[in-house]
């Protein structure tokens, strides 16, 4: 699974602290997952969908073999 | 995340000041024969040997006692404490890490097992009381450390 949370940051213009904070998670959290070392919890994908305004398939997306 | 097994954060630092002196006591008692002699107690008892019964005197010192839960108990509220922002994905790493030190410390065992005989397998089992979580505590401090420096 690939992501563009980077992508929904820079439209928001929020750091990934800011982010962080928003969602309640550490910083460590939205670089973990902005580098697809982590697969977020739904609840924490819900509340990114929240705060971007959109629907969590547009910025997670699955690869081939997921 | 709700994590009903941890420590609050200030346990890390009291672990560490408990496993340091511990840490010492340790190897001074393993390496330098050293002990405290206010720690020595003394113990009587009567034993049976065939129809006779004997007294015996036995000194029991309890430096060795000392040391070891010092460093058990000091590891264990080192790799409990909450870290400052206990989210799912520390939680994530926690476990992850504790698996892979299940497997690395048993993996070093099987080796040691085999490499080393004789009176000196009792060192090993001494160590081995301990890198369990040992090994928990770098590799968890190891990968948060790691994902703290990515390029964001």
């Amino acid at each position: 699974m690939k992501n563009t949370i980077k992508v929904e940051r820079a439209i928001q213009n929020i750091t990934q602290q800011e982010l962080a904070e928003k969602i309640g998670v550490s910083r460590q959290t939205i670089n973990a997952i902005e580098s697809n070392k982590y697969v977020p919890s739904t609840v924490l994908a819900l509340k990114m969908a929240r705060l971007f305004g959109k629907h969590v398939e547009e910025f997670f997306v699955l690869e081939e073999g997921d | 995340m709700k994590s009903s097994l941890l420590l609050p954060r200030r346990y890390k630092i009291i672990g560490i000041l408990l496993f340091i002196p511990s840490l010492v006591l340790g190897l001074f008692y393993r390496f330098r024969d050293f002990s405290f002699d206010f720690l020595t107690l003394n113990q009587s008892f009567k034993q049976r040997l065939g129809d006779k019964t004997i007294n015996v005197d036995e000194q029991i010192n309890l430096t060795d006692e000392f040391a070891l839960t010092g460093l058990i108990v000091g590891l264990l509220f080192i790799a409990f404490a909450r870290q400052k922002q206990e989210d799912e994905f520390i939680h994530h790493t926690r476990l992850k890490s504790w698996q892979w030190a299940v497997l690395v410390n048993y993996g070093l065992l099987l080796i040691a097992t085999w490499l080393v005989h004789g009176m000196s397998f009792i060192d090993v089992m001494v160590y081995n009381m301990l890198t369990v979580l040992i090994i928990f505590i770098v590799r968890f401090h190891i990968i948060l450390l790691r994902n703290k420096n990515a390029e964001s």
